[in-house]
């Protein structure tokens, strides 16, 4: 039977590995990640979980060590943060072009300068265009059964690409909250070993796997990444389909809609944002005011289709960010306008708030709602970007 | 708009030649550029550059796939590589070969001008770098660059890569070949075999180009398909094998960088593979016996 | 094992498009006649990714991973971590770098990897300088070597630094087997191929020298010559580090450096106070060495 006991979104994460029976690890510590280091060791050393523990010298290492252990044929594992993913930087593309399905958590943290250690998404922002396939969680239970899932997902022969897994640091990272423990046979039976057949180092059938290439084949194959990207839409679909009939637990896919019934608007959020949103939208709800939230799970691929539905339906809609992307305005704000161009003319408004780790309040959703509902009654954007919470700057 | 595609191997200079003729061109008060095509090859492979010169501004950043002149350093490079392909039926082969240019077979027609340019190089340079005496019989076989622009060109690149004492003996091979071109038509005799490449859709190609040895129409592909690519065109000097003096030592055998020299079934000793051989010679340095000479 | 022993067959085969000459495609091609086709390779950005093959041609029959310049240590360690998990501990992994790979952006992956005693062999071939991207210096080239980035000014000329010594550094790791090479010792060369082969289990480093006719300004012809020469003057000193215990293989002539430094072009502007001074490197050099044999005697 499946066990329910109260832990930290860090040992979600170690523990995602362990059912997932990943066979090699290397990891290097960083706060707030360090604890799912610690405990995977800790499921090695205690004889818990049968892999190979690699205590590599940087997470540049880390990550080389997953390429090449995946690229050999097995199932591997990292997890990081902030510092430690811009380290990883150049070995993520390869990861990626090489469609190396590994699953990494990556706790949401601010990156330096000014150096900090709470939360923030410009980390794994900064990543968005190197292949790898995102997801954001909202509670400790999301993360530990994304992790199974982004296997799942990743390792499609229709996706083969790596996986993130966001988690934001301290507020998830560091919480304890109750998570149920599927069974590992229940994970087995979802999640059957990794045996590749594109990519493999076999001295019996020798393969080339990392080719300097001129560029009569590298526009192919950044296509071949592009299509796998896409399919990956239709896949993770199927993946919490199956995930929702095993295990009982449904996320609605790429993005979940809450109170969206006949929402006149609705506010777009990336991470644990996402469930402080669910009680505004209660208590904005028993106002009488008709809002709703979009929680974006996946958003690499960027669900476009699904927001464009969405947008069809509502008079304007808000995007809460946790990073900027200086002079424009937070990416997911970006990606949604970008979505809805040429198909939607409703207001889009985006909002900065929470970034190097400050509490979203309440009261600060309250503003994205109010200001997106204004939007909406006015059909018009009056300020795109509103940096919510800012000493000396005017929301 | 004129555009020039020059022939080399690396290490003869061909990037600098194109560049030294944008210069040239330059100075004359015209925009010139010049670039490389970089493969990935090393020295003595062929390589191409190529230089466009226009009274205006020249915006076109692609490669030249039509030139109206070609320039070819090295003689042998027209054993195995189609140089005169794109090439337009109007335009101009500008050669470094002893030859007079009705000897000389290009596949196609045109108007050609041959100088010894290796001869003009040792005379003047005292070693067989042409990439500046090929510049002088280019401004006399077309004209459209004088040959003090030339020298110029030739002083303003080369002067800071090999030092200006070495770019002056440059520019004078330049000037001494000015005079020694032939001028006239090429023959049309020899076809080249059809360039093969295989060049996969997305779907064809392995994903994430992770290949193992296949056979496709252009070749063998992915591990041990390299043998499909017979770097012996880049040789110059080829080594001379003497059965008799050689004690099967097989020193040659363990020193050949590109695997040319093969043992044989007694009683032969080793063979030479000519497809692989780049020419470089280690094979006669490291011979104990003298069984090998390098010969031109 | 002899030289007439190589096997014929290749695992490096013809058509790779090193230069004419290349002492690193020398160097594969016998490390590769000794491992065998039960060997998976790595290779960093270098040369020899670029001549060993250029998509969709591969000069290597066995499999072959790049991934990145600075991790070739790691990525060899990632492949024999996954080779344990598959049952597969026979087939040696063996990463080929050069020596700026190895030196300079790889030492610290390298000096993980043999802290961990990963289960690999690493192969650095060492031609004394970044070729691939043009002949920069490295922190392995010589000193008063030219090179692209040390060229020869009026104001300075050659590299001003001496060669950094890798292998020393190795030994520092307690590896368990450290041994530097050259073509110019053929069965000195096999036998410590063989014995990194070998020596299953755990971590295994060989420098080996690697000349490199256009980036030393050299004839293409010298590779075997030079090889001999840089040992007889004591500017490397051939060794094995098997264990702990220290054998030196090869007592130098102590043939004047100048010997030596007259084939190469890159050393052409060297001052008698910097020939002096190369002089003077190579005698510490060959103490230094003697010394530490001594002490892991
Ligand atoms: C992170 C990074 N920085 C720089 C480069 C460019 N680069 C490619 S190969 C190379 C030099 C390699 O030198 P070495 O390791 O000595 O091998 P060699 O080319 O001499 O065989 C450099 C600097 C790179 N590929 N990656």
């Amino acid at each position: 039977m499946a066990e329910r006991r109260i832990v930290t979104g860090n040992y979600a994460a170690a523990y995602g590995a362990l059912l997932s029976r990943v066979e090699v690890i290397a990891a290097y510590p960083i706060t707030p990640q360090t604890f799912i280091v610690e405990h995977v060791s800790e499921f090695v050393n205690d004889g818990k979980l049968d892999a190979e523990y690699m205590p590599v010298e940087s997470e540049h290492s880390a990550m080389s060590a997953c390429v090449a252990a995946t690229a050999t044929g097995v199932r591997s594992y990292t997890a990081t943060s902030s510092q430690g993913l811009a380290l990883m930087h150049e070995v993520l593309y390869v990861a990626a072009g090489l469609h190396l399905p590994i699953v990494m958590p990556v706790v949401n943290r601010t990156i330096a300068a000014p150096i900090g250690i709470w939360c923030e998404h410009n980390d794994t922002m900064a990543e968005r265009d190197s292949g790898w396939l995102q997801c954001f969680c909202e509670n400790n239970q999301e993360v530990l059964d994304m992790v199974v899932q982004a296997y799942k997902v990743a390792e499609n022969t229709k996706v083969l690409l790596p996986v993130m897994v966001n988690l934001d640091a301290f507020i998830l990272s560091h919480t304890v909250e109750p998570v149920e423990f599927p069974d590992q046979k229940d994970v087995d039976e979802f999640l059957p070993r990794y045996d590749p057949k594109h990519a493999y180092l076999r001295p019996k059938d020798p393969m080339v796997v990392g080719s300097f290439a001129s560029p009569e084949y590298i526009q192919e194959f950044r296509y071949q990444t592009e299509e796998s990207t896409q399919n990956a839409k239709e896949v993770i679909r199927q993946v919490n389909d199956e995930f929702a009939e095993k295990f009982g637990r449904d996320y609605g896919g790429a993005v979940e809609e809450y109170r969206m019934d006949d929402a006149e608007v609705a506010l777009i959020t990336l991470g644990t944002v996402s469930a402080t949103t669910r009680d505004v939208v209660d208590e904005l709800r028993d106002e009488g005011k008709s809002v709703g939230l979009v929680k974006m799970r996946w958003f690499r691929p960027y669900p476009t289709e699904i927001i464009r539905d969405i947008a069809s339906r509502v008079k304007a809609l808000g995007v809460y960010d946790r990073a900027m992307s200086f002079g424009t305005g937070g990416p997911s704000y970006m990606d949604t306008k970008s979505a809805l161009y040429g198909h939607s003319t409703i207001p889009v408004l985006g909002f900065l708030a929470g970034l190097g780790g400050r509490d979203v309040m309440v009261k600060d959703i309250r503003l994205m709602f109010e200001r997106t509902l204004e939007a909406a009654k006015k059909d018009r954007v009056e300020k795109e970007v509103t940096w919510i919470g800012t000493r000396g700057v005017q929301p | 708009m004129y555009e020039v595609r020059f022939h080399g191997r690396g290490g003869q200079g061909a990037v600098m030649a194109a560049q030294a003729l944008a210069d040239a061109a330059f100075v004359e008060g015209n925009y010139a550029v010049a670039f490389p095509w970089f493969g990935a090859e090393r020295r003595g492979a062929p390589v191409l550059a190529f230089t466009r010169v226009d009274e205006n501004k020249i915006n076109i950043k692609t490669r030249v796939y039509n030139p109206d002149y070609i320039v070819v350093l090295d003689e042998k490079l027209m054993d195995f590589v189609n140089v005169a392909e794109g090439l337009s039926p109007d335009g101009m082969a500008i050669l470094n070969s002893p030859l007079d240019p009705e000897e000389v077979d290009l596949g196609m027609s045109v108007k050609t001008a041959t100088v010894d340019a290796t001869t003009v190089a040792l005379e003047v340079l005292g070693a067989p770098i042409t990439n500046s005496a090929i510049l002088g019989a280019f401004a006399s076989a077309t004209g459209l660059v004088s040959i003090d622009s030339v020298k110029q060109g030739i002083l303003d690149i080369f002067g800071p890569r090999i030092g200006d004492k070495l770019a002056e003996k440059n520019a004078r091979a330049a000037a001494a070949a000015h005079d020694r071109i032939k001028i006239g038509k090429c023959k049309a005799e020899r076809t080249y075999p059809e360039a093969k490449k295989w060049l996969p859709t997305y779907q064809e190609m392995p994903l994430s180009l992770a290949t193992k040895p296949t056979k496709t129409d252009s070749g063998l592909v992915g591990p041990g398909s390299s043998v499909e690519n017979k770097t012996g065109s880049w040789r110059t000097f080829t080594p001379k094998y003497d059965e008799e003096a050689c004690t099967n030592c097989l020193m040659c055998w363990f020193y050949c960088p590109d695997a040319a020299i093969k043992r044989l079934e007694p009683p032969k000793k080793v063979g030479f593979d000519m497809d692989y051989c780049k020419g470089c010679g280690i094979c006669e340095e490291v011979c104990p016996a003298d069984a090998i000479e390098m010969v031109r | 094992m002899k030289m007439k022993d190589l096997p014929e067959e290749d695992w490096f085969v013809n058509g790779h498009t090193a230069c004419p000459g290349c002492g690193g495609a020398t160097v594969v091609k016998i490390a590769m006649k000794v491992f065998g086709p039960d060997t998976i390779t790595y290779f960093p950005a270098n040369c020899l990714l670029v001549f060993g093959g250029t998509y969709p041609l591969n000069s290597f029959k066995v499999p072959y991973l790049h991934v990145l310049f600075e991790n070739s240590a790691i990525c060899a360690a990632g492949i024999s971590r996954a080779l344990k998990r598959l049952g597969k501990t026979d087939t040696s992994v063996v990463a080929f770098a050069g020596d700026g790979g190895t030196a300079d952006i790889g030492i610290q992956a390298l000096s993980g990897a043999a802290e961990r005693n990963e289960d690999i062999i690493y192969v650095c071939y060492d031609n004394e300088a970044y070729m691939n991207t043009g002949i920069q210096r490295s922190g392995a080239t010589p000193f008063g070597a030219w090179t692209t980035t040390t060229p020869v000014g009026s104001v300075e000329a050659g590299k001003g630094e001496y060669k950094k010594d890798i292998p020393r550094i190795m030994m520092a790791h307690d590896a368990p087997y450290v041994a530097t090479a050259t073509l110019g010792f053929i069965p000195d060369l096999l036998k410590k191929l063989e014995k990194a082969k070998n020596k299953k289990g755990c971590f295994r480093y060989l420098q080996i020298y690697a000349p490199c006719p256009p980036g030393w300004r050299m004839d293409a012809s010298l590779g075997a010559k030079i090889s001999k020469m840089v040992v007889d003057t004591g500017l490397w000193t051939l060794y094995e580090f098997e264990d702990g215990k220290m054998t030196i293989n090869k007592k130098p002539k102590m043939t004047p450096v100048e010997e030596y430094t007259k084939l190469q072009g890159r050393f052409r502007h060297l001052t008698k106070e910097n020939l002096a001074a190369l002089q003077k490197y190579a005698e510490d050099k060959w103490r230094k060495d003697q010394a530490l044999a001594e002490a892991y005697s």
